[in-house]
């Protein structure tokens, strides 16, 4: 391609070109982040993003990230860089945590780098997010769900700082950190990965700009926006009119009240104008506790929820969320939660609330939208485990990712059996259960998924997943905040609830013992936690569910002949067949009556 | 007299090259129910071309090397053997769970996938071995005759076997396989600690399931083959390409079928590494082919064969891992069938539908109505209507220029000619972005690298492909258009030999590391004296994978030598790692202990010297037909307009004379395109080597 004057259009050829290569840069990035990371949640887990913002703070790309890493947040994250940094440099990288200048939580270090050319302008910016497995809490978890405080919580809050000027890290920055963050050779290398992926991103973007021309780049990027919103503008005209609240409620914890936090999401979608609206400010005030969303959660949650819901070919950009108008309440416990309120679990439990209700609530404007809820995080089997390796005598922390499901019914399928969450979108790994037992000294006893679990539905949601695992010659502390034992994932439009979770310590002699729901606990050698974490809720009436499904279903033991018959009014035979006139009867079709 | 044989899709091509060592080329459909006819229909062709009986042409050949899509085929179709998978007990559902990881994390329109044996056929065994290797629960061996007696009595096919840390210690998965063959007698099974001694249960789960699946199927077909073969009048040797780019006798690929999944295409990169070496001192080759519905690309850098672990069957995440290594080759959807579109917003795609062999473009008159790739190429007049695969099948240039009118050049409001050079425009890109992530993603500059283009329609558009990456040279061989069949005559016999050894680079365990090594080279050597007597000559490549503390991917690096004596060959390959991972990843570590992980030793017996500096006719092609072509004809060029070319007659080209496009140059099986900015020659290696 040849460089065009900033008047010049893009044809559609050109457009697609350019948003290749963008897309391109950021999974390039995410790819580094993923082969040199150190720690399991980055280099077992995938738990980490990419993307690329317009000088003026606009996400650009994002490639393959995870949702709620980057919908909304690194456009604030960018602003406040350069708020703080009004003169950008080539070779200057900031590093970035803090949930009250657009981080999403706390564990999320985040690398900003700005893309400046070789008249000094500032061109783009990039950010590679990554959670990390410690980040110098007061206790080893990144998911502190009791904190009354960012001061209990016990964070290091880095504000958009620099850590590096002329591709030279500032290493009193690092000293610090490495002071204060438990295993700092791990937190080093994840550091380091984090840099590789910006400078590989700028290696790209620098040598792009050379190629095609800044303003070239600047034409395809106003385009780029436009061609998004036109594509979200035909988006929500399918969707009907209406106005719908739903609320979705997230179990109590310490610090909050006795019956839970409640989600409230109103979703009004206006065809005419192409635009929808989510109502997020009847909601209760921030809490002392860890569960508050920061600002970037509870934006990008009520955008999954309307993502979820609509044209998944619908690009994510700053195009197509001007469609998009969110209502926030300041100082909300979702909303804009203010320092020093904690937001220690931001991204994960009364996140996942918000998009649940939002999708729901699109779910009651019209059949084929929106979706039920999906499985709640964080259970034992995602537990943050810390202790002393006795084949080394070292001292690890990480978060593991042993197992889950939370799948949720959708219009048209049934669930993605591995989100792990909403906000995830099924984009982190499962832990290889041999790869676990070599880095941790932990041995998994059982790992299986549990029949007759799943949320039923036209569309089921997944099954629920029993995990069974404890440390080896040594003690274990392990930290989770699970949310879905009292208040268990509806289902949409008729759609059932999928079963409770649970959280259990199975004692040496062989006792289950009910764990508090945000627990942070030793097992000693001999114990193991059991974690049950649910799949999601069903979409539509299981009742009209294809008999083909619930019989496949019965053969690969997902769900039993009795619950086929009871939830799903399909009768199966012995031999896996469908009986289709007792089926008939089962769904009283009078034809066979 | 050799025979290499690759049967694709749609054709099966084939390869003589006869006891001049002149290579002859040929092209017989392929029939998909039996694929061993398409083997005997090309060697037929041959035998006609050749004045003999197909029984004198067999008689003379001495090997007969084949590549074949029958083993991917059935695992698409779903016509595998009814497997059942046998695993730890508390753990059945390690091929449903998969690694997790998603693409399009907000599509809920497509499914999960089914794992690739189903929950229903899965039994699990009491047992568990922990991960230090000693046994923490032991085997029941009563139970395992119960799961035996099951299989029976649900005719399993084959049966599966993969137990957690098999690979620490192997004694419970050996003895199940002993309880098998006592009570399952005449099943083929498979234990995953023999296929793929490999950490991560499911990628060995998932190989082993793959392979099993196969083993019924593969043994019948290359049985079949072998058989056939004999009865025609062969009584060489038949061998059988794998997907790691080397060939193993067929009764051997019959044991472990797993690696005749990318048979074939795993040949691309070994010709055109050759076609490279004789025109080109780039240190890297990039090698495309192209096919009807995908672009197959690959890098070979500094004369290594790239491999990958991570093999797809189907999309990542929503098809199957083979848990493999194989030549790293990258698929994506674009070729000549490939669809082009334009969607709600106004936006061109082309891909990654496809028209498919069949109906096909729609110039080939057989009921296709979206345009492709193909289509463009023949409106741009590009492609000649009249001499398509030498003439043998007329194409309709009017129903191709209103599709693309109707479908694309009408919603984009631009004209018919714009908008078939856009469709091409697109197509390159798409084909761009495939081999920017296997060299600008690996932080390889294509400036330093010579493309390749394989396959009848590589010709179209590699100038442009090439202009756009910043590669200086293009090389279209001779034997394009069979490129997999050429590169089968200049493969080796080969084995990877792999060992798992555990040691850092602050306390390096010389000894250690000396006896794996010891270890690895007698292996290669016992090859080397079993399958590989008979070689010309052989040689052995070490390699370490190797990592920063606490990662757990692994980068790949060559060992000089095959044992350590002395502190600088260790500082050597502690530096190759720090240069290697800083030039992937951008960064690098000095102050992080190196931990070295897997140790590798490939041995390769060289079946016949493929001659890099060619005497005579001596590995070049040899044509009988006569035919030339010469004039002009007009093209259009997107950007510059309607140009007349000159036409050129690849086979006939006087070698080392300069031109200048815009030409085309035609021979019966490719057509070449070139424009004015493109100098191209035929070299004397019978090769067209051109300059963007």
């Amino acid at each position: 391609m040849t460089n065009t004057s900033m008047n010049d259009q893009l044809d559609g050829a050109q457009l697609a070109i350019l948003a290749n290569r963008l897309e391109g840069i950021s999974s390039k990035m995410g790819n580094t982040l993923l082969r040199t990371g150190r720690s399991g949640v980055l280099n077992r887990a995938k738990d980490f993003s990419c993307c690329i913002l317009t000088a003026g703070h606009d996400l650009l790309a994002v490639a393959e990230s995870l949702p709620i890493h980057v919908l909304s947040g690194p456009d604030i994250m960018a602003a406040s860089m350069v708020e703080f940094h009004p003169e950008l440099h080539r070779g200057d990288a900031f590093l970035h945590n803090s949930p009250y200048h657009g981080c999403s939580h706390p564990a999320d270090h985040t690398i900003i780098m700005p893309v400046v050319d070789d008249g000094g302008t500032h061109r783009y910016t990039l950010l590679a997010k990554a959670h990390q497995a410690d980040i110098g809490n007061s206790i080893p978890t990144t998911y502190h769900g009791t904190a009354r405080d960012v001061y209990e919580e016990g964070a290091l809050i880095f504000p958009a700082v620099k850590v590096m000027r002329d591709y030279e890290t500032i290493d009193d920055i690092i000293r610090m950190c490495q002071m204060r963050i438990r295993v700092p050779d791990q937190w080093y290398g994840d550091f380091l990965a984090m840099l590789g992926s910006a400078l590989i991103g700028e290696r790209e973007l620098l040598a792009l700009g050379a190629e095609v021309g800044w303003d070239t780049l600047e034409t395809f990027t106003n385009q780029w926006f436009e061609y998004s919103e036109k594509r979200m503008i035909d988006a929500v005209r399918e969707v009907p009119a209406g106005v719908h609240t739903a609320h979705s409620t997230h179990d109590a914890i310490p610090g909050t009240p006795p019956e839970g936090i409640r989600v409230t999401s109103t979703v009004s979608v206006d065809p005419e104008a192409a635009m929808i609206d989510v109502d997020l400010l009847d909601n209760a005030d921030q809490m002392h506790c860890g569960l508050n969303v920061s600002e970037a959660c509870t934006r990008t949650a009520a955008y999954i929820g309307v993502f979820n819901s609509i044209d998944h070919t619908v690009p994510k950009n700053a195009g197509s969320l001007r469609r998009i108008r969110l209502h926030l309440k300041d100082g909300g416990v979702v909303g804009i939660p203010r320092h020093p309120i904690s937001c220690s679990a931001s991204t994960t439990n009364l996140a996942d609330r918000i998009v649940s209700a939002t999708q729901r609530a699109m779910a009651e404007l019209g059949d084929g939208f929106g979706m039920g809820e999906v499985g709640c995080f964080c259970p034992p089997s995602t537990s943050v485990v810390s202790g002393v390796d006795p084949r080394t005598n070292k001292p690890y922390v990480n978060q593991l990712f042993l197992g889950h499901t939370a799948g949720a019914g959708a219009p048209q399928q049934d669930a993605w059996l591995t989100m792990l969450h909403v906000g995830n979108g099924g984009m982190c790994f499962i832990d290889s259960v041999e790869l676990d037992e070599v880095y941790t000294p932990i041995h998994v006893r059982t790992r299986r998924l549990v029949p007759d679990s799943e949320g039923a539905g036209r569309y089921r949601g997944a099954s629920a997943i029993e995990v069974e695992f404890g440390p080896v010659d040594c003690r274990m502390e392990a930290g989770f905040v699970a949310d879905g034992k009292i208040h268990v994932p509806q289902g949409a439009r008729g759609g059932h609830a999928s079963q409770p979770s649970e959280q259990l310590k199975r004692t040496g002699a062989n006792d289950l013992e009910v764990l508090d729901q945000c627990s942070i606990v030793w097992v000693e050698d001999g114990e193991a936690l059991v974690s049950v974490a649910q799949g999601g809720g069903g979409y539509g009436d299981p009742r009209t569910r294809d008999p083909e499904r619930v019989r496949h279903d019965v053969s690969e033991g997902l769900v039993s002949r009795t619950r086929a018959a009871d939830v799903y009014a399909v009768a199966i035979t012995e031999d896996d067949e469908i009986d289709v006139e007792q089926t008939a009867a089962l769904r009283g079709d009078r034809r066979h009556v | 007299m050799r025979f290499a044989c690759d049967t694709g899709g749609t054709f099966t091509d084939l390869i003589v090259e006869d006891d001049q060592d002149r290579l002859h080329m040929y092209k017989a459909s392929t029939t998909p129910a039996d694929p061993v006819k398409g083997v005997l229909d090309a060697l037929a062709l041959a035998a006609t071309d050749m004045d003999l009986s197909l029984a004198e042409l067999l008689s003379r050949g001495e090997m007969l090397i084949h590549g074949t899509t029958h083993a991917i085929n059935a695992i698409i179709t779903g016509t595998t053997a009814k497997t059942a998978f046998l695993t730890t007990a508390g753990h059945p559902d390690i091929l449903v769970l998969r690694e997790g990881g998603r693409i399009e994390p907000f599509n809920f329109v497509a499914a999960y996938p089914e794992p690739y044996v189903p929950r229903a056929l899965t039994f699990e065994v009491p047992e568990r071995i922990n991960s230090a290797g000693t046994v923490h629960t032991p085997l029941d061996e009563a139970a395992v005759v119960n799961i035996a007696d099951t299989l029976r009595a649900r005719s399993v096919e084959s049966v599966a076997v993969c137990l957690l840390w098999s690979i620490s210690n192997p004694t419970h998965e050996l003895r199940v396989g002993e309880l098998l063959d006592q009570h399952l007698p005449g099943v083929p099974f498979t234990l995953s600690h023999r296929l793929n001694p490999a950490l991560r249960e499911y990628r060995r789960a998932s190989s082993t399931a793959i392979d099993a699946s196969l083993k019924p199927l593969m043994g019948r077909y290359l049985g079949g083959l072998t058989e056939r073969l004999a009865d025609a009048g062969f009584s060489g040797r038949t061998l059988v390409l794998t997907s790691q780019g080397g060939m193993l006798d067929a009764g051997d690929v019959a044991q472990k079928p797993i690696h005749a999944i990318n048979s074939g295409p795993s040949m691309a990169p070994i010709a055109g590494r050759h076609y490279a070496r004789s025109d080109s001192d780039a240190p890297n080759v990039i090698i495309a082919d192209t096919g009807g519905t995908t672009y197959d690309v690959s890098l070979v850098r500094q004369g290594r064969i790239p491999l990958t672990k991570e093999t797809w069957i189907g999309q990542p995440f929503r098809g199957h891992m083979t848990g493999f290594p194989s030549i790293d080759i990258k698929s994506v959807g674009a070729g000549g069938g490939s669809i082009a579109w334009v969607d709600a917003g106004g936006l061109l795609h082309v891909g990654p539908q496809s028209s498919g062999a069949v109906p096909g473009p729609v110039c080939y008159g057989a009921g296709g109505t979206e345009p492709t790739m193909t289509d463009a190429c023949l409106t741009l007049g590009y492609v000649d209507p009249d001499n398509f695969l030498g003439g043998t099948m007329q194409l309709d240039s009017a129903a191709a220029a209103k599709a693309i009118e109707d479908k694309v050049a009408g919603p984009l409001g631009i004209s018919l000619l714009d908008a078939a050079g856009a469709i091409v425009s697109v197509a390159t890109e798409n084909m761009v972005q495939a081999i920017a992530d296997i060299t600008v993603n690996q932080g390889i500059d294509p400036a330093d690298s010579v493309l390749i283009g394989g396959g009848g329609a590589a010709g179209l558009n590699s100038v442009a492909i090439a202009r756009r990456l910043g590669c200086p040279n293009v090389i279209i061989p001779e034997t394009g258009a069979g490129l997999s069949a050429a590169g089968a005559l200049m493969s080796d016999l080969t084995h990877e030999y792999r060992a798992t050894f555990f040691t850092t680079s602050t306390a390096f365990d010389d000894d250690g590391v000396n006896r794996v090594l010891e270890e690895l080279r007698e292996q290669c050597q016992t090859f080397v004296d079993g399958p590989g007597s008979g070689a010309e000559s052989h040689d052995i490549e070490y390699t370490v994978e190797a990592r920063y503390a606490s990662q757990v991917w692994e980068i790949e690096v060559p060992l000089i030598d095959s044992t350590f004596a002395n502190a600088e060959q260790l500082a050597k390959v502690v530096e190759d790692f720090h240069a290697t991972h800083e030039q992937i990843f951008a960064i690098r570590d000095p102050g992080s202990v190196i931990e070295f992980v897997g140790w590798t030793a490939t041995a390769r017996c060289h079946v016949r010297p493929f001659s890099h500096e060619q005497q005579g006719d001596r590995g070049r092609l040899h044509t009988s037909r006569g035919r030339s072509v010469s004039g002009t004809r007009t093209i259009y060029f997107g950007g510059v307009g309607q140009v007349d070319a000159a036409l050129y007659d690849f086979e006939t080209m006087e070698s080392s004379v300069v031109h200048r496009g815009p030409a085309i140059i035609e021979s019966p099986f490719t057509t070449v395109v070139a424009d004015a900015e493109t100098t191209f020659q035929r070299t004397a290696s019978g090769s067209l080597l051109m300059q963007p």
